[in-house]
């Protein structure tokens, strides 16, 4: 990969986690301007409307990337996402989303996903691959 | 690239692979018969629940089954049958499962 790829991917990311942050201060002003029912900006960061394709581009920058690695707290290759079950892609970003699982950057980027961007990601990593290949190969 | 760039990147990525690749898949796939019963013995899984593992990176598998063990990442099946792995056996487990044809970088 050419180095001016990665920076943007790179620059990406680090946009998306400013985004999450920023997100997460904006709601209780809002709230206290509208007065809105108290909850509605429950659990920090608010969801982040853009088409799928935009969603999906955030998951590209470290999972569309053979032998990207997580630089902190520990140091391995980040999961291959290709032909995982869509089930659990689901289950796992709402466990980021909700804090369950404590990875800084999945919180991050979790925290802005509806139920819908989600079932998309999935979906598209699900599909067309080994794994599944594999499992309708058996049937 | 310059031939002897390659040739140094070449020695590195040989140098990364053989530190990754300290478990026995073997020896991981004897140990795996627990494990099998939810991932399934190719490692596609049997129920949507659970996530397929063949093919998964070798040092992702290992973190994911050092952080059950110590508690870092909850789950109430996986800290049962992480409780007991030695670090032999998780690396083990991991070049097992990472052997199989599955996974993929997908963009």
């Amino acid at each position: 990969m050419q180095r001016a790829h990665r920076f943007a991917l790179g620059a990406l990311v680090a946009c998306s986690i400013a985004a999450a942050a920023f997100a997460a201060e904006t709601p209780p002003q809002t709230a206290a301007k509208t007065q809105a029912p108290a909850g509605t900006a429950q659990g920090g960061a608010m969801e982040w409307k853009a088409p799928l394709q935009n969603k999906i581009a955030q998951c590209q920058g470290c999972h569309g990337i053979e032998g990207w690695r997580t630089a902190f707290p520990e140091v391995y290759h980040v999961p291959k996402l290709g032909g995982q079950k869509p089930e659990y892609i689901i289950a796992a970003l709402k466990e980021y989303k909700s804090g369950e699982r404590a990875f800084a950057t999945m919180r991050a980027i979790a925290s802005q996903l509806s139920d819908e961007d989600m079932e998309g990601i999935a979906k598209h990593y699900g599909a067309a691959s080994n794994a599944t290949t594999a499992e309708t190969e058996k049937k | 690239m310059k031939p002897a760039h390659t040739l140094a990147a070449a020695i590195a990525a040989a140098a990364c692979a053989t530190a990754f690749a300290s478990g026995n898949p073997e020896a991981g796939h004897k140990k795996s018969t627990p494990c099998q019963a939810c991932h399934g013995p190719n490692g596609i899984s049997v129920s949507p629940a659970f996530p397929n593992l063949a093919g998964q990176n070798v040092d992702y598998i290992q973190e994911a089954l050092r952080q059950y063990k110590d508690g870092r990442r909850a789950n109430p099946i996986m800290k049962g049958q992480a409780a007991n792995l030695s670090e032999r056996d998780i690396e083990d487990l991991a070049a097992y499962f990472s052997s199989q044809k599955g996974l993929e970088t997908k963009r």
